[in-house]
């Protein structure tokens, strides 16, 4: 894994960090970079750049629009990737993670993938549906390992403990806590659900946890932050603002306050 | 007759992975890997009780109303001039095609693991109508999910399933929609269960569905001895994803001398035009942009073979030559349509007409002792308004 990670996480001005998830090259490369570098002067401290895909299987309706939305203009994860080097250009020291489906990885095809991930300077990605028993999850993980570049695992409500134990083997970089079963966006989480998932995982690891799934506004993000995690994940709020105000003049602008204010919920804890 | 003790028999099914060779495993989110585990455990279980399986042949043989026949298309033999063309005649089941057997196993499966609600996609509906048909015999309730522009040609089996209390879920799209958001429904709702109606996403889906077709092999053996005293020498059925082609050809899988083809709809032969991807939650062969960001197809009269991706299973076969593959175009759907109603006085739908088509090129000229059998998976009443808008005026 990078040392960036560890440094992410072992700073102490902000307690919970938070993790922001952005639908790569949305609503257009140009648009998407300038957002991406408003909200790391916010403070966010790691960005998801997720690459867009068809099936988007573990996406809800918002993020998929986005996906969609990409699609037609022809993004790839080549773009993504461009994406990911002008960001590391911008910040040294924000974590970059790339997010997406086998698909795309598989096709580019794993090795090539694994190689600019590590030439752009990201720190690693995550695959939604990659479990460890995909063999192809197992070529990616170890060429992702030689590069220094973390695998990120997920964990959901419904993974059970003997299966904890063994994706917490995988473990790099730092462990995604999915905090409902379900797609992204859809629900909110249940906390109670989430602390005795966070402890469990604890118990295994040394690595940071960031929590994620149904954080829809800042009074949520400081609720799950409570449950014991390292960050929380925001993903369908910030891409449905974007969504809903592609054309506004102060987009940029805007959701850099957006993200402030969940920072500002996390620090009051 | 299973021969399932022979070295390197083709019959196991897939590895502790469910990989098929290089194609199969299980590509879905963290979420499902509980509901997937609990499934495969369940099937595994299952179909070792005696009881169960009991069950499902004493309903197989009085609900839907199996074995369903073989049939000497005795005309076409005629006027083609060669091997003898046979029917396995499944359009005759209950709901008309093949899918009442996968559904009715899976109902069984569901009702043994104690769920409570059944979600499915279809494509043609033919699944969503026997899925529904067989929700009402067993009393749940069940939720179905379909693609706009299959909803939108194909009613009957629409109606049928809203008269056995199905609700339907339309989504934009097709097939490949339709399957994607009935698994964000699953993973939405994990005590649900998840009843697919193909050989195709995630194991042990793969394996469950072939499993549950594979009586229609079965029978052709046991009527083939009876009626002609020997196996056909090639057996043809067409193939969406693949569970109708999957059980005609499982039980002489280990039986290299009986050919056995596979025919894709021309606009989606993923098999003969695909490349190797992950989607769909499973390794195969799929029509796709070189990125893998987007399926690719066009769209064919047989909506029902109208699919981007190929079991994985099949997929493997047809790598090691086990499987031909072949591909049927509209105009031949039609045409085959037409020479199978007109001189056997049966009407199939577009599925099976691909099949035949294939078995009528391929009779041509043989001994006329070399038997064909192509399975007849479905029949008329779906493509009717079709077909008759089409070529309606060349029975005139």
């Amino acid at each position: 894994m990078s040392n960036r990670f560890n440094k992410i996480f072992s700073n102490t001005t902000q307690k919970t960090k938070l993790v922001a998830y952005f639908v790569a090259c949305y609503p257009s490369y140009e648009k998407s970079l300038e957002i991406i570098k408003k909200a790391i002067d916010s403070g966010i401290s790691i960005c998801e750049l997720g690459f867009p895909t068809q099936e988007a299987s573990g996406e809800g309706p918002i993020i998929k629009k986005a996906h969609d939305h990409c699609l037609e203009k022809n993004i790839t994860l080549k773009d993504t990737l461009k994406l990911a080097k002008e960001v590391r250009k911008y910040d040294k020291n924000v974590g970059i993670i790339l997010m997406g489906y086998m698909s795309n990885v598989f096709k580019y095809p794993i090795d090539k993938f694994v190689k600019e991930l590590a030439e752009v300077g990201a720190d690693g990605c995550l695959i939604v549906d990659a479990p460890h028993e995909l063999k192809e999850e197992n070529q990616l993980r170890n060429a992702l390992t030689e590069k220094n570049l973390s695998l990120i695992k997920l964990i959901a409500p419904t993974t059970t403990n003997e299966r904890l134990k063994i994706i917490s083997k995988f473990f790099s970089g730092w462990v995604y806590n999915l905090n409902f079963s379900g797609v992204t966006g859809s629900k909110s989480a249940d906390l109670k659900q989430v602390e005795q998932m966070i402890k469990k995982i604890l118990n295994l690891t040394k690595l940071p946890i960031c929590s994620g799934f149904g954080i829809k506004t800042p009074e949520e993000a400081k609720k799950v932050a409570s449950s014991g995690c390292d960050g929380v994940v925001v993903g369908s709020s910030i891409v449905e603002y974007i969504e809903k105000n592609a054309n506004d003049k102060n987009l940029t602008q805007n959701v850099g306050k957006l993200i402030k204010t969940f920072i500002l919920e996390l620090n009051k804890q | 007759m299973s021969k399932n003790n022979i070295k390197n028999s083709l019959k196991t099914g897939s590895d502790k992975d469910g990989y098929f060779g290089e194609y199969g495993g299980i590509a879905a989110g963290e979420n499902l890997m509980h509901n997937l585990e609990e499934l495969k455990n369940a099937f595994e279980d299952a179909i070792k009780d005696k009881k169960f399986l009991d069950e499902f042949a004493y309903h197989c043989k009085h609900w839907i109303g199996r074995p369903s026949p073989i049939y000497f298309a005795e005309n076409l033999t005629k006027k083609i001039g060669g091997a003898k063309i046979y029917f396995k005649q499944e359009h005759l089941n209950h709901t008309g095609s093949h899918k009442p057997t996968n559904t009715l196993f899976q109902v069984l499966l569901a009702k043994r693991m104690g769920k409570k609600k059944i979600i499915c996609e279809s494509g043609a509906g033919q699944h969503w109508s026997a899925a529904a048909a067989t929700a009402a015999k067993f009393s749940l309730p069940i939720v179905g999910v379909m693609g706009k522009i299959d909803v939108a040609r194909i009613n009957q089996n629409i109606l049928k399933a809203k008269h056995y209390g199905g609700k339907l879920k339309v989504v934009p799209g097709s097939l490949r929609e339709a399957i994607t958001a009935a698994i964000k429904e699953w993973s939405n709702n994990p005590d649900y269960y998840y009843l697919i109606g193909s050989t195709c996403s995630s194991a042990p889906f793969v394996d469950i569905v072939r499993y549950a077709q594979s009586i229609i092999g079965k029978e052709m053996r046991e009527q083939f001895m009876e009626l002609e005293g020997k196996l056909p020498n090639e057996i043809i059925a067409c193939a969406g994803a693949g569970s109708n082609f999957s059980g005609s050809i499982h039980e002489f899988l280990d039986e290299p001398e009986i050919k056995k083809v596979v025919v894709e709809a021309q606009e989606t032969a993923a098999l003969t035009n695909g490349t190797k991807g992950i989607m769909q939650g499973m390794v195969t062969k799929f029509l796709q942009s070189d990125d893998g960001s987007k399926s690719l197809g066009g769209t064919s009269l047989g909506a029902g073979i109208m699919y981007y991706g190929i079991s994985p299973q099949l997929a493997h076969l047809n790598d090691i030559g086990a499987i031909e593959a072949s591909v049927a175009s509209d105009k031949e759907l039609l045409e085959t349509y037409k020479l199978v109603a007109q001189n056997e006085g049966i009407g199939i739908s577009f599925e099976p007409a691909a099949a035949i088509t294939e078995a009528l090129k391929r009779a041509k000229g043989k001994p006329k002792d070399y038997i064909i059998c192509a399975t007849c998976c479905g029949r008329v009443e779906k493509d009717l308004d079709v077909i008759e808008k089409l070529i309606g005026k060349d029975f005139e």
